[in-house]
């Protein structure tokens, strides 16, 4: 082992640009133009003469002042010195720069910040902090903490984030969505690498992560974002918690206002269409609802039933929704939830196209169907519509997770999405038990749904199947000796919809049905 | 042979000997490339007057110092004071020749040649005129080979003789007798009598002998700036321009840009040589596309290319104005000009250790070593 003596030893990295430029006195210049954050600093060098900028070291920061600092002419002699000598960077009075200035600097891709402090006072300064990095850095990250303690939101909190690690991008991640931050964070590329620290919610449950993509050839940035990022945690927690009790008890509140709204409605003297003479109550208002005029009702479920969604989805699904509309109610009931607007024209739907149009994308991810119900007048219209959209939803199930219903749409036919298939499904299993077990099960409950589907043309159903009628004429036969007799008139709509509910599963790709029982 | 054709119609006539009515034009072009602060103003007056006398009194004869004898007592001759206060209180016509004759009063000796204390800008016109009123020739030489702020910055001073006695005549007829030793204290007192004598005035100094001024001044420069002006006259394309002023005085391009901005009081300034610093930084237009930073003053003193110092006093910077195709004065520049930055070495006296310390970049507040000695 030829390790120098010594080299194992935590080395002190040397400050770099992007560091010296967060902390006093250059956080109070600014910055002109910025060639490379990750520049080390390893020495200041006060130039009174031109001259001295000949002797300066590489990776020095020169500081102007006096003869050095004389005018333009002075500034663009020093930015050509700097750059010959390979300065990290020149410091001058604001007063010395003008826009050409910072177009030289730019060209020479020399960094350049101007201050409004005396130079001399500010070299001294930067001095201090180039000789005891680490100094500076815990500096720099208790100044940061401060700066966090102030805020309260996970927007500000991620700004602040970004702002601070400039030009590294932070992104505050859950699952694969970013919710907050900058999305170039998680762009994978040749020269960055990724940091990435989780967040939990109370209880040690992971609930996100923060994910930053650092500038890979820079040695030790790594280790520091890191440390900005686990400072940010606390805050990023208590934004959370914050937002938890704040959306809980809205939640909350929402439905049971909700459930007053209903009890009026069914409580009105009246319900004919044209007598709806219940007045909207005055606290509808309170929370930003509105209720008079048409109202066009919104229920988003998921597209496979579940008891209640989880709270965290109701929160998803809150953002989502209300992004574009944040006067919107959404008020959570049974397996979806409940949204509403209010027109004075009834016909016009352009709002809640848009809307709808928005929040496709969140639907797709997050397994959702939406239906829409007509416009009616007040509040019990509201329910009517309400009823009209919960049933265009489950109707949306069919086309899977993404799908929009509008209730216009739907007719009839709505009533056999209410049917329970799964259950369905299960009495087949005990009452057809030959049947189920028989490996061309699915074909024969499609050729018998068609037949059934025909009104027992066996001509029709073998087009609609686009097999020749003896094949659909074999099959019955087969469907026949395996239990699915269809000529008992007694038997014929219950075995139709055995068929039906038993082709639907087979038809979800989620649930087929060559599953061991 | 196509050549010497191009060589006379050319207008280079090598060492001149007289100056009649027909050279007044290229002797006014050639005195503004000398001196690219020189406005228009003043133009059509001064030219239409020397014309009118060339015409009348005959041409002027031009003689180097070598041919004159030794013991020919020659005095300079200058405008002093603002080029603006001569546009508005023009020569009454006897200005110079009447400050020659107060120094021959008080020398009580007749001077047998007058030559140009700097042959450049107006200056360059008048010693004309004074010969052509005198009835003596006029020295094919001066002090300055261009134009500098002050009267002590000449090769005579520079070579031990001395302005003094020298008289400055106002155009309402006063004139001041200034006897002093030591050159600087002359131009100051100089410069506090000017504008009470009417915000210019004809100087004559540096009254000395053809003998000494054989090693003191400078030679040919008359001729070289009339064969400036000639080449100018005929209008050629900037390129053209440039390879034959290289065969005339050396001139080269340091580049050709845009302006991009003007900066006034850009530096701090002394009281020393009166003028207003400011700064003109052009965007080359080809090759590099450098950041051409020029820092003026009364004249052009110094040329940075990408903040590298490229050209400083004493050269003689000018500027081409490439879509007019004349030489630009400094006072007429705006931003989005397309000019060739032209410079033109100095003569030689002017890079020693003394001249640069007389009219280098030093004296013009700039403490950069010159690119020319680095």
């Amino acid at each position: 082992m030829s390790r120098p003596r010594g080299a194992a030893l935590p080395v002190t990295l040397p400050i770099t640009l992007a560091e010296l430029v967060r902390i006093a006195p250059l956080a109070a210049g600014e910055v002109l133009h910025l060639a490379d954050p990750a520049r080390p600093v390893e020495q200041v060098v006060v130039a009174e003469t031109i001259d001295r900028l000949r002797r300066s070291s590489p990776h020095s920061l020169v500081v102007l002042h006096a003869d050095a600092a004389a005018g333009g002419w002075s500034l663009a002699a020093a930015l050509h010195l700097a750059w010959e000598r390979n300065a990290s960077a020149v410091v001058v009075a604001r007063s010395v720069a003008g826009p050409s200035s910072a177009a030289l600097a730019q060209r020479l891709n020399m960094t350049l910040v101007v201050i409004d402090e005396q130079p001399v006072e500010v070299a001294l300064q930067l001095a201090g902090q180039v000789s005891a990095p680490d100094a500076a850095r815990a500096l720099r990250q208790a100044l940061f903490a401060e700066r966090l303690a102030e805020e309260s939101s996970t927007r500000a909190v991620l700004s602040a984030l970004n702002g601070e690690l400039a030009p590294v991008p932070v992104a505050l991640v859950v699952g694969d969505a970013v919710l907050a931050g900058r999305a170039a964070a998680l762009t994978e590329g040749a020269d960055a690498e990724q940091v990435e620290v989780d967040v939990k919610a109370p209880g040690e449950r992971p609930w996100a992560r923060l994910v930053a993509a650092v500038p890979a050839r820079v040695p030790g940035a790594a280790q520091h974002v890191e440390a900005l990022l686990r400072l940010a945690r606390p805050a990023l927690l208590a934004s959370l918690a914050q937002a938890r009790l704040n959306s809980a008890q809205r939640a909350t509140h929402e439905q049971a206002a909700f459930g007053l709204l209903r009890q009026l409605a069914v409580e009105s003297p009246s319900t004919d269409r044209v007598g709806t003479a219940v007045e909207a109550p005055a606290w509808t208002s309170d929370l930003g609802w509105h209720v008079d005029g048409f109202n066009r009702a919104v229920w988003l479920a998921p597209a496979r039933p579940v008891a209640a969604p989880p709270e965290q989805l109701t929160e998803l699904v809150r953002a989502a929704w209300l992004r574009a509309r944040p006067t919107w109610p959404l008020v959570a009931e049974d397996d979806g939830w409940i949204s509403w607007c209010s027109t004075s024209d009834a016909e016009d739907v352009s709002l809640l196209r848009g809307t709808l149009a928005g929040f496709r994308e969140t639907a797709a991810a997050h397994g959702l169907v939406v239906g829409v119900g007509r416009p009616e007048r007040g509040v019990p219209g509201l329910m009517r519509s309400v009823a009209e959209a919960r049933l265009a939803a489950h109707v949306a199930r069919d086309s899977g997770p993404g799908a929009v219903q509008w209730f216009d749409q739907v007719g009839p036919g709505a009533a056999l999405a209410w049917l329970p298939t799964a259950e369905i499904a299960q009495v087949a299993d005990l009452c057809l038990q030959d049947l189920m077990a028989a490996k061309d099960r699915s074909t024969l409950v499609d050729t018998v749904l068609a037949v059934l589907d025909c009104g027992g043309s066996l001509s029709q159903a073998s087009q609609r199947l686009g097999v020749h009628r003896n094949t659909v004429l074999t099959r019955v036969a087969r469907a026949r000796q395996l239990g699915l007799d269809f000529e008992d008139p007694g038997q014929r709509l219950a075995l139709h919809v055995l068929c039906h509910a038993l082709a639907s599963l087979s038809d979800d790709p989620g649930r087929s049905g060559d599953g061991p029982g | 042979m196509s050549t010497a054709q191009a060589g006379t119609t050319g207008g280079y006539l090598g060492a001149i000997s007289s100056i009649s009515a027909d050279d007044v034009p290229a002797l006014y072009q050639g005195a503004k490339f000398y001196s690219p602060a020189v406005g228009e103003a003043d133009k059509s007056a001064l030219t239409a007057w020397l014309a009118g006398l060339l015409d009348r009194n005959g041409p002027v004869a031009l003689r180097r110092p070598e041919a004159m004898p030794p013991d020919t007592r020659c005095v300079s001759l200058c405008v002093i004071g603002s080029g603006s206060a001569m546009a508005d209180l023009p020569p009454s016509g006897d200005e110079f020749q009447l400050a020659v004759q107060r120094i021959e009063q008080l020398q009580g000796q007749p001077f047998g040649a007058v030559y140009p204390l700097a042959a450049a800008t107006v200056s360059a016109l008048v010693p004309v005129v004074a010969a052509a009123q005198l009835g003596v020739p006029l020295l094919d030489a001066d002090g300055m080979g261009r134009t500098y702020a002050l009267i002590h910055h000449t090769s005579m001073y520079l070579a031990g003789l001395s302005p003094a006695p020298l008289v400055a005549h106002g155009p309402t007829g006063e004139s001041v007798l200034i006897e002093v030793t030591i050159g600087p204290r002359a131009d100051r007192l100089l410069r506090a009598n000017v504008d009470t004598l009417g915000g210019w005035a004809a100087l004559a100094a540096y009254p000395t002998t053809a003998g000494a001024l054989r090693r003191a001044a400078l030679p040919g420069t008359v001729s070289r700036l009339l064969n400036v002006g000639r080449l100018l006259l005929e209008r050629p394309t900037p390129d053209v321009l440039v390879a034959r002023l290289a065969a005339i005085n050396g001139c080269s391009r340091i580049g050709r840009g845009r302006i991009v901005e003007l900066e006034h009081l850009s530096r701090p300034n002394d009281v020393t040589v009166p003028g207003h610093p400011s700064s003109l930084v052009l965007e080359e237009s080809d090759g590099q596309r450098r950041q051409l930073r020029l820092e003026l003053r009364s004249e052009i003193v110094a040329v940075f290319a990408d903040g590298r110092l490229v050209a400083a006093a004493p050269d003689l910077l000018s500027l081409f104005d490439v879509s007019r195709g004349e030489i630009a004065s400094l006072d007429s520049l705006e931003p989005g000009d397309l000019l060739d930055v032209l410079v033109t070495p100095a003569d030689a006296v002017w890079y020693s250790a003394e001249g640069m310390a007389m009219v280098g970049l030093g004296s013009h507040g700039i403490g950069l070593d010159h690119p020319r000695r680095r």
